[in-house]
């Protein structure tokens, strides 16, 4: 599903190499944790693969598209294919919990349908806003303001809004960073769940390497932009 | 329909080429002078007069309560409706023009350093009033220093205002660039009418450039004190002229109405706010498309560099100006008012949606992007609802800020309050006109004052520099 093979990612001239040769692939349905220090390439890796970090050597396939290779619309699709979790405060709060989900399919939405769905969502819609927030367990927010939510229920909004995508693969960077040790781990077991019965590949990074392994597949651990 | 559009493209074809002949540009030197040197003497004064009032409120000077309601008042009074009052009582010249910026800027000097003023650190000042001393020595060692980056910020800012403002107070017989213009309109000289309108924004985007430099270099500020000094004293009051005013200023006591204007007061104040709220809409409607070509996080820069110097324009003439210019090509009317304040606004707020749309958090839109979202989508799903705060705020600033205008704009018969009060300056009915005056005032002091509820009420209670 996703095939890294030697990337290097560098930032400006003279600059140390952020990642320096990393080769890693994750199968559809497998979860697979990387941790490391603070600056170890984590979040280059998951943003080189979304085309946000360009690469400076190496390659990356994702559903065997190369990354590198595709521009524009074509780049747009394979974004569409990708969801992606942030460490918190990447939803819309003055939005609705519904219309933060539904966000998640605006890449396979026109331009028409979109603006069309923030004046008259259709029932179908909102039908599938609820079903997803339903395998989150915040169905019941459906209609709430995303800025009255906590911190777990809004990265249980994120989730929700990776699965309206409908991805192959799910990168999380450090989506539990913002939050306590024991909610932190229900996001994480949820995810995994997710992940699982989907068939979805999940990279997602994380400081707490106890944690990813009691709940990953596979833990990477990167130092210094190279994988140990 | 085609029609219409050919009359349009014809008037605009009209205006050129414009008159750039040496001969007239050296015509315009002098208007030219004159004008920038209203502003230099305008801010003087203010500042001599602004300063010293907003120590007195910051300091808790005896009767400061009554210093602030008469600032305040004097603020609600539009610059241009002041013009046409100081033309009234000075006669017709650059003498009236910096009476009208003095007074206007006095005031608005005075309430805003002295809310700066009174927002510095306290624990100084604490100790300097320890040490018993007076309020000029307080304000030398604390208040000023203390506040020194804030007060040069607004009075560059406030100085690039009168720069605006010297230029339409021109416009009722203040002198300078402004009665040129009138004069150019009123002769139907449209070449010479594009080369003004072409110098206004030289000297707007001059006045601009000023204010950076002067936001990076201070010092520079202070070559502006000859420019005011010399305007001063070429302009300088006569005593024989000083009875004169005061006699015709009490002629304008009581202020009057006849009973059949008493009764049309309801439809001129419902023409100006219509006027005001067209003009709004309009700015807004123009603005929003237009801002989105202005956001660097939107489009591509040359695009935004070239959109932006398009506003830029429409910000550099003034409302009068474009009214003035409506006027003779569509002709008269609230309409035309609305118009005119339409495209001022636009520029304005073209300029402060593109800002507004730039200091949107970065994580959510790259998480939309991430998506695969296309353009138009990601700004109704994120930058519209991010940035729905400040665009609400800075559009209700326009809305209060052009109930003033249209008061301005009624003056080259737009209708409304303005054009009223203009018609019995013109026929020396001084008792009415400043009953006028004081409509406007009342108006203009309940909108601002509805304006500053509302954002209350709505919580987004913050300065917005318009």
């Amino acid at each position: 599903m996703l095939e890294i093979r030697g990337v290097r990612v560098v930032y400006g001239r003279g600059a140390p190499p952020a990642l320096d040769g990393v080769t890693l692939d994750v199968a559809a349905g497998e979860c697979v944790a990387l941790v490391g220090p603070s600056g170890s390439g984590k979040t280059s890796l998951l943003r080189s693969l979304n085309g946000t970090v360009p690469i400076a050597a190496g390659r990356i396939r994702v559903e065997g598209v190369d990354v590198a290779a595709v521009r524009g619309w074509d780049l747009r699709r394979l974004r569409t294919r990708l969801a992606f979790i942030a460490q918190q405060h990447d939803l819309v709060d003055r939005l609705t919990v519904a219309q933060n989900v539904m966000a998640g399919a605006l890449g396979r939405w026109s331009t028409l349908h979109a603006l069309r769905f923030l004046i008259v969502p259709a029932a179908a819609e909102f039908a599938e806003a609820r079903a997803a927030l339903e395998s989150v367990g915040i169905a019941e927010k459906l209609r709430s303001r995303t800025s009255e939510l906590s911190g777990g229920q809004q990265q249980r909004v994120a989730i929700a809004r990776a699965l309206v995508q409908h991805p192959a693969a799910i990168l999380a960077d450090e989506p539990i960073a913002s939050l306590d040790p024991e909610l932190g781990e229900q996001i994480v077991r949820l995810l995994c769940d997710l992940a699982r019965e989907r068939n979805i590949a999940l990279l997602c990074s994380l400081h707490q390497t106890e944690l990813a392994r009691r709940h990953f597949d596979r833990v990477v651990e990167l130092v210094g932009g190279r994988v140990r | 329909m085609i029609d219409a559009v050919g009359n349009v493209l014809r008037l605009i074809g009209s205006f050129f080429p414009p008159d750039l002949s040496p001969h007239y540009l050296s015509a315009l030197l002098r208007p030219v002078a004159e004008t920038i040197g209203m502003a230099a003497a305008g801010m003087l004064v203010a500042f001599a007069l602004g300063v010293p009032l907003a120590v007195a409120i910051a300091t808790r000077a005896p009767g400061r309560r009554l210093i602030v309601a008469v600032l305040s008042s004097l603020r609600a009074i539009p610059d241009l409706t002041l013009a046409i009052l100081a033309v009234v009582v000075l006669g017709l010249g650059p003498a009236a023009g910096i009476a009208a910026l003095a007074v206007f800027y006095t005031a608005m000097i005075g309430r805003v350093f002295g809310d700066l003023f009174i927002a510095a650190d306290a624990a100084p000042l604490e100790a300097l009033r320890a040490t018993g001393a007076s309020r000029i020595a307080i304000a030398a060692f604390g208040l000023i220093p203390l506040t020194a980056a804030d007060l040069l910020t607004f009075g560059t800012y406030a100085f690039e205002c009168a720069m605006r403002a010297s230029i339409i107070v021109g416009a009722v017989g203040g002198g300078g660039i402004g009665t040129e213009l009138v004069g150019a309109l009123s002769t139907l000289d449209f070449h010479r009418t594009l080369t003004i309108v072409i110098v206004l924004v030289a000297l707007v985007a001059g006045v601009d450039s000023f204010g950076v430099l002067a936001r990076r270099a201070p010092r520079t500020v202070l070559l502006l004190l000859p420019v005011g000094l010399i305007a001063l004293w070429l302009n300088r009051p006569q005593i024989f002229a000083f009875a004169h005013a005061l006699h015709t200023f009490a002629g304008m006591f009581p202020p009057q109405l006849r009973a059949e204007q008493i009764a049309s007061l309801p439809l001129l104040i419902a023409q100006t706010l219509a006027i005001a709220l067209g003009g709004t809409l309009i700015g807004a409607l123009l603005a929003f498309p237009v801002s989105l070509l202005a956001a660097r996080r939107l489009a591509p820069f040359a695009l935004v560099v070239a959109v932006r110097r398009v506003l830029d324009v429409a910000r550099a003439i003034p409302e009068l100006v474009f009214g003035l210019i409506l006027v003779v090509s569509v002709g008269i009317g609230p309409l035309a008012g609305a118009i005119a304040l339409g495209l001022h606004s636009a520029g304005v707020l073209g300029k402060l949606y593109a800002e507004s749309f730039e200091n949107v958090p970065v994580a959510p839109i790259a998480s939309l992007a991430a998506t695969g979202a296309r353009p138009l989508p990601i700004v109704a799903f994120g930058f519209l609802p991010l940035a729905l705060g400040p665009l609400v705020v800075h559009t209700l600033f326009r809305l209060e800020w052009n109930v003033r205008a249209a008061t301005v704009v009624g003056l080259i018969g737009a209708g409304g309050v303005g054009q009223a009060l203009f018609q019995a300056q013109q026929l020396f009915f001084y008792r009415q006109m400043f009953a006028y005056v004081l409509v406007t005032w009342a108006l203009v002091a309940l909108s601002d004052w509805l304006g500053e509820r509302l954002r209350i009420r709505l919580g987004w209670h913050f300065v917005a520099a318009g």
